[in-house]
C-alpha cells in the first residue's frame, strides 16, 4: 500500500506522519495520534460520534481519509478544556447531567462547539433540529438539549429555552 | 450535607466530557494484533469447502482459524444457567452456518485493514439449506431441526396456570380474543461490541479487556470453556459505551479472541463494526401472544389465557437464553390487576436468525400484551380505558396478590394512574380530541401501567434470591479516603456517583473523598450478572451500605477505645470522628487509618485494625413494597396524509421508591422511553423469507434523534425517608422501556378509533398507520 505524508495541526499541535492512502481520519487520530476522545460508532456517517472540527467546521471524521486533511487544522474534544478549566460548554453539559455512557459525547460536544462559535442563539426546537445529526442511545436527548441550551445561554446569551 | 437524594453532579462526567474516558477500543497494547471475522452471507447451509491458504499467506497475517481449528482448542460453550434444549456449540461454525453473520473463520493480522483484506481472500462454498424464518416453519414437526443434536426447533415449552381459569371464563359475558405481535429489534448501543484478549506466557495469565456488563460472568464462562485456571484469568472493564442488556452476554467472538491470544502469545483486539453489530450481535423481542380475555359487560377482567411464542434465533444466548425470560413473562402478565383465572403457555423456537438477547426489560411482552388487551376490552365494551383500569386495579392492600402468587401489598399503581391522568388533563383532552376530530385532525391518548420486581417483595427473594444477594467491599485508605469495590459493572448508569453518595452518607466522609471501583475481577466481589435487570438501585446500593456500616463500626470501635468512650456516643462528620457534642477531642479518619495501617499493634484491645469490610446484602433491610412501577400517558397526533405520528406530550408517573440521585433516575426513565418510542415508530430488524438480513446500516435501521423524541415530563411518587436506615431504593433502569410501547400503541390506536383500527402489531411505521386508518 502506498504511503503519503500528511501534515496536520491537531488542537494547535503540528503533526507530520506517513499514512496509507486508505487510512481513515478516525483511525489516524485515534490510533496514530492516540487522541482516543473521538469515537467511532458507525463508520458510515450517520451516528456523528466521530465529529471533529476541520478548519472550524463540524465534519464526520469517519468519512474522511487522513490524506484529505493535509495542511488543515483539526480540533477534537481533547482540545477544549484549558488545563483543569473546563470549556463553558463542558461545564453546562456537566451541570445538566447531559450524558450517561459518554460514547456519543465527543460528537455532540464538537457539534455544539461549532454552533456556539457561530454565535448561534437557537430556540429549543431549532436546537433539536441542529443536534439531530448525532445519535445517542442512552439519554432520550432531553438532557443534552438542555445542556447545550444552557451553554448557549451562558456563552452567547441567546434564547434556547 | 446529605448526599442521598441530591442532584449531585456525576463523577464520571469530567473524563467523559474531556475525551479522557477509557473505552475498550482506546486500548493499545505493545505487540497488539487485530482480528476480523469472515461471516456467513446465507441464512442456512452446509460449508462444503473452505480454503484459507491464500489468506494465511497474505501480508501481515499471523493466523487464520477455521471452525475445526477452534473446535480443537475449545470445549463446547455451555452456560451454567442454561435452560431448555441446549445444542452443542463452538466458537466458530464447524459444519453448518445458521444465520446471516454466523462465524465462519477468523483472521488475525497486524492491522484491522490487513485482517479484512485477508478475510476477503478466503474461499467458502456453501450448499444452501431451507431457512427457518417464521414461527410456523419453526413449529412444523416436518422441518428438520437446525441442531442435529436436538429433536426439534421447539427448544422449550411451559405452562403456568393460576387461579380458576374455567370459572373465570364461565362467568364471563364475553371473551375478547386477539393475537399480538412484537417485532424483532436490537439494543444498538452507540459503542459496538469489542474486546482485547491478552496472554502472558510467562505467568500463564489471560487478561480480557472487555466491553461487558458482567465481568465475573465472562471470567467464569471463559475459564470453563477454555479450561483456563481461574487464578490466572482476569477481566477488566472500564468505560462501556452503552449495552442495554446486550453486553451481559458472553459471545462466541470472545472465546475466539482469548484462544488466539493464547496461541499467538500476543494481545488480540477485535472491535465490531456497525454492520456486524446490526447483523450478528444479537436481536431482541420478536414474540407473539394469542390471548383470550374473559370480561363482564361492566368491564371486570375475570380471566386471561395467553399462548406465547418467542423467536430465539439460531444460538442460545450465554448465560441467559430466550428461555430464561418466559418465566418472568408468564409470572408478570396479570400485572397489578385483579385477574382471577390465568394461564400462559409458552414455546421458544429456534430460527435462522441472530441470537435472541436481553434488551432493557426483556419480559416487556407481558406489559404490552396486558395493556393493549385492556384498551381492546374497553373499545369492545364501549368503556373508557381509564375506567376499565381503575375498575380492575389492586389497591395495594395487605392481602392483595397477583393471581400468579406474589403479594402486591404497597403498590401505588392506582395513585400513579390518577396522577398521570390529572397531569395530562385527561378530561380536557377528551374534549379537545372531540373538537379536533370535527376538524379532521386525529389526536389520541394512551396510558399504560407496569410493575417490575426490582427487587420484588421479600417473599419472592428469600436469602437474596437466585444470586444470594450481592456483596461489596469498602476500604478506608491511609489518607482517610474511602474506596468502594462494587460488584456492579456500570455502562452509563453513573454508579461511581450514586454509590459514592451512599457511602459518603453512611461513613460520614465528604463525597469527593469516595472512589468507586468496578469492573476488575481481581478486586471486585463476584456477581454473575454485573449490572442489569434494574438490580443496582437495590442490590448495589444495599451492598455498599451494609459494607460501609460494618467498616464504620470498626472505625468507631477503635476511636471509642482511643478516647475511652462508648462508640454510640461518637459521630463521624466530614471525615472526622468526634464525641457527640464535646468539642476538642476530634480524631480525623486520616490519622486513625494511618495509625492502624502503619502500627496495627496499637489498636485498642478487642478492635480490628484492618480497615476493610466486605458484606453481603441479602435484602433483609429493604423497605417498601419491593415493586417498581408506574403509569405513563401520552398524546399523539396522527397525520393521515403522511402516516406520521407526532408525540405531543409524554407524562411519566413513576414509583421507584427512594431516589439516590434524581438527575440520574430521570435520565434512566427518559432513555428507556426514547428506546420504546424508537421500537414502535422507527426500529425493526428485517429478514426476508429466505432469512436474508436486510438492515446492515443506520440508513436501514433507524434510531430516533433529538428531533423525534419529545420532552418527557416526570413525576415521582416517593415515600417518606426511612428513619430506620432501610434500603428503600428500587430499580428504575428498565421501566421506561417496558411501558413505553404499550403507552404509544394505545395512543395511536385511540387516535385511529374513528376508523375502527385494531392495533395488533407493535411496529407502526407510516405505512402501517395509513393501512390501519384505511387510507391505503
Ligand atoms: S462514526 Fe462517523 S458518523 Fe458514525
Ligand atoms: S450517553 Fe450513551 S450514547 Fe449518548
Amino acid at each position: 500500500m502506498s504511503e503519503r505524508t500528511v501534515q496536520v495541526t491537531v488542537n494547535g499541535v503540528p503533526h507530520a506522519a506517513a499514512v496509507e492512502a486508505r487510512r481513515t481520519l478516525t483511525d489516524f487520530l485515534r490510533d496514530d495520534l492516540r487522541l482516543t476522545g473521538t469515537h467511532v460508532g458507525c463508520e458510515h456517517g450517520v451516528c456523528g460520534a466521530c465529529t471533529v472540527l476541520l478548519d472550524g467546521e463540524a465534519v464526520r471524521a469517519c468519512l474522511l481519509l487522513a490524506v484529505q486533511v493535509d495542511g488543515r487544522e483539526i480540533r477534537t474534544i481533547e482540545g477544549l478544556a484549558t488545563g483543569e478549566q473546563l470549556h463553558p460548554l463542558q461545564e453546562a453539559l456537566r451541570d445538566c447531567h447531559s450524558f450517561q455512557c459518554g460514547f456519543c459525547t465527543p460528537g455532540f460536544v464538537m457539534t455544539a462547539v461549532a454552533l456556539l462559535e457561530e454565535g448561534a442563539t437557537p430556540t429549543e426546537e431549532e436546537l433539536r433540529e441542529e443536534l439531530s445529526g448525532n445519535l445517542c442511545r442512552c439519554t432520550g436527548y432531553q438532557s443534552i438539549v438542555a445542556g447545550v441550551a444552557e451553554a448557549v445561554q451562558r456563552v452567547n446569551g441567546g434564547t434556547a429555552r | 450535607m446529605r448526599m442521598v437524594g441530591a442532584k449531585v453532579p456525576r463523577v464520571e462526567d469530567r473524563r467523559i466530557l474531556t475525551g479522557n474516558g477509557h473505552y475498550v477500543d482506546d486500548l493499545q497494547l505493545p505487540r497488539m494484533v487485530h482480528a476480523a471475522f469472515l461471516r456467513s452471507p446465507i441464512a442456512h447451509g452446509r460449508i462444503t469447502s473452505l480454503d484459507v491458504e491464500e489468506a494465511r499467506k497474505a501480508p501481515g497475517v499471523h493466523a487464520v482459524y477455521t471452525g475445526a481449528d477452534m473446535r480443537a482448542l475449545s470445549k463446547p460453550i455451555r452456560s451454567p444457567l442454561a435452560q431448555g434444549a441446549t445444542p452443542e456449540i463452538f466458537p466458530l461454525v464447524t459444519d453448518t452456518v445458521l444465520f446471516v453473520g454466523d462465524l465462519v473463520a477468523m483472521v488475525v493480522a497486524d492491522s484491522r485493514y490487513l485482517a479484512e483484506d485477508a478475510a476477503g481472500m478466503i474461499d467458502v462454498e456453501y450448499s444452501d439449506l431451507p431457512a427457518v424464518v417464521d414461527y410456523e416453519t419453526a413449529l412444523d414437526p416436518g422441518v428438520p431441526p437446525l441442531f442435529p443434536d436436538l429433536e426439534s426447533n421447539v427448544l422449550h415449552t411451559a405452562t403456568k396456570e393460576a387461579g380458576d381459569v374455567e370459572a373465570a371464563f364461565a362467568a364471563a359475558d364475553r371473551v375478547v380474543e386477539v393475537t399480538l405481535s412484537q417485532h424483532r429489534i436490537a439494543n444498538v448501543p452507540i459503542e459496538t461490541r469489542g474486546a482485547v484478549a491478552d496472554y502472558d506466557p510467562g505467568s500463564g495469565q489471560l487478561t480480557l479487556h472487555a466491553a461487558t456488563q458482567a465481568p465475573h460472568g465472562l471470567r467464569l464462562q471463559m475459564a470453563q470453556t477454555l479450561d483456563h485456571p481461574m487464578d490466572r484469568l482476569r477481566v477488566l472493564t472500564q468505560d462501556v459505551g452503552g449495552a442495554f442488556g446486550l453486553k451481559g452476554n458472553i459471545f462466541r467472538e470472545d472465546f475466539c479472541l482469548a484462544i488466539a491470544a493464547k496461541q499467538l502469545a500476543r494481545p488480540v483486539k477485535w472491535i465490531e463494526d456497525r454492520n456486524e453489530h446490526l447483523m450478528a450481535s444479537g436481536h431482541a423481542r420478536e414474540e407473539r401472544i394469542t390471548a383470550q380475555v374473559a370480561v363482564t359487560e361492566a368491564g371486570d377482567i375475570l380471566g386471561i389465557t395467553a399462548a406465547l411464542d418467542m423467536d430465539a434465533g439460531a444460538y442460545p444466548g450465554v448465560p441467559f437464553s430466550a428461555v430464561s425470560f418466559t418465566g418472568v413473562i408468564s409470572l408478570l402478565l396479570p400485572g397489578p390487576y385483579t385477574v382471577r383465572g390465568y394461564r400462559c403457555d409458552s414455546r421458544v423456537l429456534a430460527t435462522n436468525k441472530s441470537t435472541y438477547v436481553a434488551y432493557r426489560g426483556p419480559w416487556a411482552m407481558e406489559t404490552w400484551t396486558r395493556e393493549r388487551l385492556i384498551d381492546m376490552v374497553a373499545t369492545e365494551l364501549g368503556l373508557d380505558p381509564a375506567e376499565v383500569r381503575r375498575r380492575n386495579l389492586y389497591e395495594g392492600a395487605d392481602g392483595d396478590r397477583m393471581v400468579t402468587g406474589p403479594t402486591l401489598a404497597g403498590i401505588t399503581t392506582r395513585e400513579c394512574l390518577d396522577r398521570a391522568l390529572e397531569r395530562i388533563d385527561y378530561a380536557g383532552f377528551r374534549a379537545e380530541q372531540e373538537a379536533a376530530r370535527a376538524e379532521g385532525r386525529y389526536l389520541g391518548i394512551g396510558m399504560a401501567a407496569f410493575i417490575e420486581n426490582a427487587p420484588g417483595p421479600k417473599e419472592m427473594r428469600p436469602n437474596g434470591g437466585f444470586t444470594g444477594g450481592e456483596a461489596a467491599r469498602v476500604r478506608l485508605e491511609m489518607d482517610g479516603r474511602l474506596t468502594v469495590f462494587t460488584a456492579q459493572s456500570p455502562h452509563g448508569q453513573g454508579h461511581e456517583t450514586t454509590l459514592a453518595q451512599l457511602a459518603a452518607d453512611e461513613m460520614g466522609v465528604p463525597f469527593e473523598q469516595v472512589r468507586v471501583v468496578h469492573g476488575d475481577t481481581q478486586v471486585t466481589p463476584f456477581n454473575i450478572l454485573g449490572t442489569g435487570g434494574s438490580r443496582a438501585a437495590t442490590w448495589g446500593s444495599g451492598a455498599t451500605m451494609v459494607a460501609t456500616r460494618k467498616l464504620r463500626e470498626k472505625v468507631l470501635a477503635i476511636a471509642a477505645g482511643q478516647l475511652e468512650i462508648d462508640p454510640s456516643d461518637l459521630q463521624i462528620v466530614d471525615g472526622v470522628v468526634s464525641p457527640k457534642g464535646v468539642p476538642g477531642r476530634e480524631i480525623p479518619l486520616a490519622r486513625l487509618a494511618g495509625q492502624m495501617t502503619l502500627m496495627p499493634q496499637t489498636a485498642p484491645p478487642g478492635t480490628d485494625p484492618n480497615l476493610q469490610a466486605e458484606e453481603r446484602f441479602t435484602g433483609e433491610e429493604t423497605s417498601g413494597s419491593g415493586w417498581s412501577g408506574g403509569v405513563h400517558a401520552c398524546i399523539v397526533e396522527v397525520d393521515l396524509g403522511t402516516g406520521g405520528v407526532q408525540i405531543k406530550r409524554w407524562v411519566v408517573v413513576e414509583d421507584c421508591g427512594r431516589i439516590i440521585n434524581p438527575a440520574i433516575v430521570d435520565g434512566q426513565i427518559r432513555g428507556g422511553v426514547a428506546q420504546g418510542i424508537g421500537q414502535v415508530l422507527y426500529e425493526r430488524i428485517p429478514y426476508d423469507v429466505e432469512g436474508t438480513f436486510m438492515a446492515g446500516t443506520f440508513m436501514d435501521y433507524l434510531l430516533p434523534t433529538s428531533a423525534e423524541i419529545p420532552p418527557i415530563e416526570i413525576v415521582h411518587v416517593e415515600p417518606e425517608d426511612d428513619e430506620d436506615g432501610g434500603v428503600g431504593f428500587r430499580g428504575v433502569g428498565e421501566g421506561g422501556m417496558i411501558v413505553a410501547p404499550a403507552t404509544l400503541t394505545n395512543a395511536i390506536s385511540d387516535a385511529l378509533a374513528p376508523f375502527g383500527a385494531r392495533v395488533t402489531e407493535q411496529y407502526l411505521p407510516p405505512a402501517e398507520v395509513l393501512r390501519l386508518a384505511g387510507v391505503v
